[in-house]
């Protein structure tokens, strides 16, 4: 079964979601026209990850947008939105998609999930 | 899952014309279709339907009065009016029934399915969640006092059932002629539920007027109580929710009182008792999360970085606040209203 992102992708104001690997690889990435100028693979995400050790969940709040970060077994999933995006939806979402990430890794590998990048 | 539109209309000719106009969208919606009034009320309590598309004038329950019975007995059933006959008194009429739209006859039928997909597509406006328990999102409807209409299906029994809320407030329930309080207690016995919600509340009347909570607990009880679960365990669940809180953090660095005492007092203010706040300080060692940040923040091209809530698994979460300073630290009660809190800090209600 593949991970279920459009009920999220489809929630108001919700740009964009990624999923990371422990140690940094963009295992998958998809964001909203309005904000397909994002490139993930210009950054080195090691730092991020290690500085957010520990941390099971993370909002993370800036002038114009907003970053929502879960941990899970599979990896780090990271949703971009905007400040309309109805964040608890958003949370409780998340929390119906990562059994399924954390399944993934448990079987063969959450990268069977997604498309390899060109 | 396919969408039943009834259709509404003492005209043979027309119903099948337009059921048969319709028949191409019949990957978005099927239509049923009814020669009158009386006929529609039966279909509406064989049920599930979605959407009524009502003619005006009919024998024996005229639109209007079909209009009403929706409203009374099936508020989250949106109404569209046709009529051959109208008048502006008419349609403003119907709109202060309770219609969602109203269409004059003739009309092309491309017209009318355009009207009712999109009426539909708003049952799910504010999305859709499959597969959680009933206590779960009401956590979704506390926490950010929606006011919505949230149709829910319990994945056993395939039951369907409806919950109309104001403001956070659960105003009233329907499901299989139940209503209030009852239907309430019969939905959140259920254990797993796919549901869309509607980001509008057609009900206006309050007929339940209770607490959520205890509505919730009420209806465990009844649960456990049909399932001959003995009373014992059932007050261990209800300690278990109503677990006071526990939270404990220090730290032994520096902090400036005068600030943190001012956010303490503003949230306290703010949120009555109710903040969950438990300790403000300032804390070196978050310094780098909130750099990192900073830095994922230029990349999505974010703005400034105002504030972030950390879960970290065990004991309090934490809101951080970058500052000139060591970063500040707010612990707060993993239960308390932390998008409340977010949202008073964001708002700069409080500048650090």
């Amino acid at each position: 079964m593949e991970p279920n992102f459009d009920d999220i992708l489809d929630l108001e104001d919700v740009r964009g979601i990624a999923v990371l690997s422990k140690d940094g690889q963009i295992l998958f990435q998809k964001f909203s026209t309005a904000a397909n100028t994002v490139k993930l693979e210009t950054k080195n995400w090691s730092a991020f990850l290690q500085a957010l050790e520990g941390i099971r969940e993370a909002d993370f709040i800036f002038e114009s947008s907003r970053l929502y970060v879960r941990d899970s077994t599979g990896g780090y999933l990271l949703v971009l939105m905007g400040q309309f995006a109805p964040i608890a939806m958003v949370r409780l979402n998340c929390d119906i998609l990562l059994p399924t990430l954390k399944q993934a890794h448990a079987t063969k590998g959450l990268a069977r999930f997604f498309k390899r990048k060109r | 899952m396919i969408k039943n539109v009834l259709i509404v209309d003492d005209d043979q000719e027309m119903l099948l014309s337009v059921k048969e106009g319709l028949e191409k969208y019949d990957e978005s919606f099927s239509a049923v279709i009814a020669g009158d009034g009386d006929i529609a009320v039966e279909k509406l309590r064989q049920g599930p339907i979605s959407l009524v598309v009502t003619d005006l004038k009919m024998p024996r329950m005229n639109g209007f009065s079909l209009l009403a019975h929706i409203m009374e007995h099936y508020p989250d059933i949106p109404v569209i009016i046709i009529t051959a006959y109208s008048t502006p008194e008419m349609e403003k009429q119907a709109l202060l029934g309770g219609a969602v739209g109203y269409i004059e006859k003739p009309f092309m039928i491309e017209d009318l399915a355009r009207k009712i997909a999109s009426t539909l597509r708003k049952e799910s406006e504010g999305g859709t969640l499959h597969g959680i328990s009933s206590g779960t999102f009401l956590q979704l409807i506390e926490m950010e006092q929606k006011t919505c209409t949230i149709r829910v299906v319990d994945r056993e029994s395939e039951k369907k059932g409806v919950l109309f809320f104001m403001d956070g407030e659960l105003l009233d329930a329907r499901v299989n002629g139940l209503s209030g309080v009852e239907a309430a207690y019969d939905i959140f016995s259920w254990d797993e539920v796919n549901l869309s919600i509607q980001n509008t509340c057609q009900q206006k009347e309050n007929r339940i007027d209770g607490d959520l909570q205890a509505i919730l607990l009420e209806a465990m009880r009844r649960k456990d109580e049909s399932k001959g679960v003995p009373e014992d365990e059932d007050e261990t669940r209800t300690v278990e929710l109503l677990d006071p809180l526990d939270v404990s953090e220090s730290t032994d660095e520096p902090w400036s009182e005068e600030s943190v005492e001012r956010i303490r007092k503003k949230l306290n203010q703010a949120l009555d008792q109710r903040s969950g706040v438990d300790d403000v300080y300032r804390d070196r060692s978050w310094e780098e999360l909130i750099r990192q940040v900073e830095v994922v923040g230029n990349l999505f091209n974010a703005g400034p970085f105002r504030v972030g809530y950390v879960d970290r698994r065990s004991g309090a979460d934490l809101i951080l606040l970058p500052g000139s300073d060591a970063p500040t630290v707010i612990s707060v009660n993993p239960r308390g209203p932390k998008d409340r809190i977010l949202q008073i800090l964001v708002d700069r209600e409080i500048s650090v």
